[in-house]
């Protein structure tokens, strides 16, 4: 009894354990099932995009950017001067998350490495690096003989991959490389930020210039084409996803031929030239040395390129028209005249007599010189300008003051931005009594007025900026925003998309008697004084030179920069004007290094008939 | 031999759950099967209808001969089936990497799948007849070897996931047996934090968190660990000798739990310290394969990709993008129910499902009925290997289970493994008809 009760209980015990183990087994299997349900239904859109972006192989199709021309563009015109283009050509790419192991990946790689001769060790590191399902470059701009070779041996190269990838080319090379910048793959940093703008990881992006500046306008949408492969990325179908839209096409208000007489001029000094239609704002010619030529550095393994050019002791990316301060010499006494005259402190026709010295009385009496302590006699404010003559202005400022001077040196902005179209610019520096005890606790000096008036001391402006000055005075005090770009034209049917107009940048009230003074004053300097080299011109020139003292950091025997600022026609209509600003570091000979450039372009102006209307 | 009468006895739902996933596996191999270039299928198809007649002719010749003749020779099938694995393991050769297959030439075996049946059948046997002291932790010891040694040199070949499908039937078996559950439970923890921690640790440095741990400063770091080991062996010393000293079994609620924990420290630290860095990141990547999305991680998410894709009644027979394109690896094989679930969708992924609890469920229907100890054991085991089979397959390619190289019974390509399976039917068909006699 006792055993069967046993066996009984045993059996019992067996059967619960069954039926445990039973509903473990269903339970078990009810989980797979709400995982089922989890893979299939709740997540099931997700797994069949990633099943779609497996079999779909989207090749971007980049779009055209858009081409850069001169002011000259003409839509019927086959001999248009284009700046900036685009030349058929193809990258070569992968995406690391298609090759089944790492062992694989690597062998193919270091076979198209070598094919290519590009270092595959970086290349594994970069695709180690990355997210594993984005396209990576291994190599651009190759020959369609590379993009033969690779695909005719698919199994040599299994998931390298290539596409159409325009190269930008920039025609004029260095000529142009301050305005148009350069373009260069979007780095991670870039990415971040702009990807809500609708950038992609493998596109490029302007990085500097117009090409920076405009990227919207310039870049377009890229289209893609939609192919469908096995694992082993062999194509079982092609089709056309989005088509690309071609980017823009830009019309710069730059004249290539004056650009290009700038450009000779210049030579391999160091420096900038400017020159504006200040009755528009827009830029002809804008230049600054040295260069670097954008062709170089647009393509991808140009790194080294670009170090040593951003190593380079010269820096040849600074755009020195915007992103360099000078003091402004004696330019800056166009300012101080400005100030004596429109605050009636002063009158054209008073004279000083220039000894070649000036003496400042103060508890010890020092001694300030004119231009190498020669004497100028007896000046007035015309001849004073003309001659730049410095005791005449120390004079002058000594009797109307600092706070006058400073005033108008704001109200011209020189101590702003001007807004111009470019990325980067800096603002200039305009001295104040509070700046000066701030910074060395000390009061404002008499011998700090003096050398405010003609330019030297703390103030520092930008060549654009200084363009802005003579503008005002040419334009009767209005000033528009400096730009490069006049149109922007769509690629494909070249119809005007949008024109830039001008802006108006700030306004200062200036008499006529202050306008009529110092153009004469600067008319004078080309007849009698500073600038006499351009006399002979059949047009008027008006011009003012400065030459700043300074400490050479590369040439030693060199140590002055050279200003020159001139606009024409003199007397003529603002319309029809152009203003020239030549800024030259270290120049030879002080003034003198700037002068045959602001010459040359007008000259080049003048035969280019920009002042018909006023030779007539 | 079995009577007329016995046929009222005949199992036929198992038999036609097993025909239709059989029959479903043999489709989904052909749609498998094809070359993703050129579109020819490989005929793999054929073969598995070969082995499927094949274990037809088994599982009806088993249970026409009666499971009996197995039980009276297991022994010998036992030892003679261990034999051919350890020559196997040594002398087979080497098929990717493993030492599995004995090549007849136009077809092979792999004698691991039919070391399943024997040793259930051996653990069947020598459970019945130490029914009554199998609660002593000492008894454990028979059918611990009886199923490691097998398992030692399927490891050696090495066929991991074949190797430890046996570990989780033991212990079941041993569970309906009747073993102590304080035993079955002490051992697999053990085994746990034996593993768990060193792995913990990995994970923790394959993350590269800076952050201060004080669990893992504490292990790696110092000697609090042996410490903690010293007064654990200590207390279970103390109370185990408490034990028989005051002859109060309630003791070992200290002791055991003491013991579990220092053994299973020890374990941890030896782990720790001898495994190498890749040994671990191995561990970690078969725990997490999404840790490695383009190694170890690739299948599965290739696979889930599949599942996932299918939605509701899949893509169409022979159109699963997955499958056709070659994205999914090992398709006929450990990756056939994606292949299901992507064409058939959740439809044809819950029929199969549902089919293999439908053949457990019967199996174990079969071990509640049976007559004897043996046989219900027998049907038990058979139908828990069954289960795990599943649970590792299906567990695998939805994400659930760590990545292990197991076929899903019947659906699988694999002859070996279907006609074990088969043979594994007949015998409970055997039993359910023999139960009556």
């Amino acid at each position: 009894m006792s055993v069967t009760s046993l066996r009984g209980r045993m059996l019992e015990a067996f059967r619960g354990k069954v039926f445990l183990f039973m509903s473990v087994t269903g339970g078990i299997f009810i989980i797979f099932i709400f995982q089922l349900i989890n893979l299939q239904f709740i997540q099931g859109s997700y797994y069949s995009t990633r099943a779609r972006s497996n079999i779909e192989d989207n090749v971007p199709v980049p779009a055209s950017r858009g081409e850069v021309y001169d002011r000259h563009y003409d839509i019927k015109s086959s001999s248009n001067k284009v700046i900036a283009s685009n030349r058929p050509s193809f990258n070569i790419t992968t995406v690391p998350a298609k090759f089944e192991n790492k062992k694989q990946m690597a062998e193919i790689v270091q076979r198209v490495a070598v094919l290519l001769g590009v270092d595959s060790f970086e290349l594994l590191r970069e695709m180690d690096k990355a997210n594993p399902w984005q396209r990576i470059v291994i190599k651009e701009d190759v020959s369609f003989d590379v993009v033969v070779s690779i695909a005719s041996h698919e199994e040599l190269y299994e998931h390298i991959m290539w596409e159409d990838a325009p190269v930008r080319v920039y025609n004029y090379g260095p000529v142009f490389s301050h305005v148009m910048g350069y373009i260069g793959s979007i780095d991670p940093g870039e990415y971040d930020k702009l990807k809500d703008q609708g950038y992609k990881y493998y596109q490029k992006i302007g990085k500097n210039g117009i090409e920076k500046q405009y990227d919207n306008f310039l870049r377009g949408t890229d289209g893609s084409v939609k192919r469908i492969v096995d694992v082993h990325n062999r194509t079982e179908g092609e089709e056309l996803g989005d088509e690309p839209v071609s980017g823009n096409n830009l019309v710069l208000s730059l004249d290539y031929e004056l650009q290009n007489v700038a450009y000779t001029a210049m030579q391999d000094k160091m420096g900038s030239v400017i020159a504006v239609k200040p009755s528009t704002g827009e830029i002809l010619v804008l230049l600054s040395k040295p260069d670097f030529d954008p062709n170089l550095i647009t393509s991808k393994n140009a790194s080294d390129i670009l170090a040593s050019l951003q190593n380079d002791e010269q820096k040849p990316f600074l755009n020195r028209a915007i992103q360099s301060k000078y003091p402004p010499a004696s330019t800056f006494k166009l300012i101080t005249s400005i100030a004596a005259l429109e605050d009636e402190k002063w009158q054209p026709d008073w004279r000083y007599f220039c000894s070649g010295h000036y003496i400042l009385k103060g508890l010890q009496d020092r001694s300030y010189q004119c231009y190498k302590g020669q004497s100028h006699g007896n000046l007035d404010m015309i001849g004073a300008i003309g001659m730049s003559c410095n005791v005449y202005f120390y004079n002058l400022g000594y009797k109307i003051g600092p706070t006058s001077i400073i005033n108008y040196a704001k109200y011209l902005c020189m101590d702003k931005v001007t807004g111009i179209d470019l990325p980067g610019e800096i603002s200039g520096f305009v001295p104040s009594k509070q700046w000066k005890m701030k910074t060395f606790g000390q009061g404002w000096f008499d011998g700090d007025t003096i050398n405010l008036a003609i330019g030297q001391g703390f103030t520092s402006i930008t060549p654009v900026a200084l363009c802005d000055l003579v503008s005002a005075i040419v334009n009767r005090g209005i000033v528009y925003k400096p730009h490069l770009v006049r149109e922007v034209r769509s690629q494909d049917n070249a119809t005007v998309i949008k024109r830039i107009e001008r802006e108006k940048l700030f306004e200062i009230p200036l008499s006529a008697r202050t306008i009529e003074t110092v153009t004469s004053g600067m008319r004078f300097g080309v007849t009698n004084g500073t600038s006499a080299r351009l006399n002979y011109l059949k047009v008027p020139i008006a011009a003012k030179t400065g030459t700043v003292q300074t400490r050479s950091v590369v040439k030693s025997d060199n140590t002055q920069h050279a200003w020159f600022v001139g606009f024409a026609p003199f007397g003529g209509t603002p319309d029809d004007s152009v203003v020239v600003v030549v800024m030259v570091e270290y120049g030879v000979a002080g003034a003198i290094a700037a002068v045959p450039v602001g010459e040359a372009i007008f000259s080049k102006m003048i035969s280019m008939g920009y002042f018909n209307d006023t030779q007539k | 031999m079995i009577r007329r009468s016995d046929f009222s006895k005949f199992d036929l739902w198992l038999i036609v759950f097993v025909v239709i996933l059989s029959v479903i596996g043999i489709f989904t191999i052909y749609s498998a099967g094809f070359d993703v270039v050129t579109k020819i299928n490989n005929g793999m198809y054929r073969k598995q209808i070969i082995s499927f007649v094949i274990g037809l002719v088994f599982m009806f010749g088993i249970m026409v001969i009666n499971f009996r003749i197995i039980e009276q020779n297991c022994f010998y099938i036992y030892i003679g089936l261990l034999f051919v694995v350890i020559l196997t393991s040594f002398l087979a050769p080497s098929i990717r990497g493993t030492r599995a297959w004995i090549d007849f030439g136009f077809f092979s075996i792999q004698p691991s799948e039919f070391m399943k049946i024997a040793t259930i059948v051996m653990l069947a046997k020598y459970l019945e007849l130490r029914e009554r002291d199998i609660q002593n932790f000492r008894e454990l010891f028979v059918p611990a070897i009886i199923t490691l040694v097998p398992v030692f040199f399927i490891m050696l070949q090495p066929d991991f996931g074949t190797a430890m499908i046996f570990i989780p039937v033991l212990f079941v078996m041993l569970f309906a047996a009747g073993a102590d559950i304080t035993h079955l439970v002490s051992v697999a923890s053990i085994a746990l934090i034996a593993l768990l921690i060193p792995t913990y640790i990995t994970h923790h440095e394959w993350l590269h968190t800076e952050a201060y741990n004080p669990l893992i400063s504490f292990f790696k770091k110092g000697s609090g660990v042996f410490i903690l080991i010293a007064v654990l062996i200590f207390i279970s010393v103390i109370f185990f000798a408490f034990r028989f000293i005051f002859a109060k079994k309630s003791y070992r609620r200290i002791y055991i739990p003491a013991t579990v924990l220092s053994i299973g420290l020890v374990l941890a630290v030896i782990l720790q310290r001898s495994l190498r860095d890749y040994q671990k990141n191995r561990i970690l990547v078969y725990l997490n394969p999404d840790l490695d999305p383009k190694g170890a991680g690739y299948n599965v998410i290739q696979a889930k990709i599949a599942i996932g894709s299918g939605g509701f009644f899949g893509k169409g027979y022979l159109s699963g993008t997955q499958t056709q394109y070659g994205f999914l690896p090992e398709k006929t094989s450990d990756f056939v129910f994606p292949v299901i679930a992507e064409e058939w969708g959740f439809f044809g992924a819950l029929v199969v499902i549902l089919l293999m609890f439908g053949i457990i469920y019967q199996g174990l229907k079969v071990a509640l009925e049976a007559k004897d100890k043996f046989s219900s054991l027998l049907a038990f085991g058979l139908s828990s290997l069954f289960l795990f089979h599943a649970i590792i397959n299906i567990g695998m390619v939805i994400g659930l289970t760590p990545v292990t190289g197991i076929p899903l019974c019947f659906v699988s390509y694999g002859g070996t493994n279907l006609i074990m399976c088969m043979i594994a039917v007949g015998i409970l068909l055997s039993i359910k008809m023999s139960k009556s006699a």
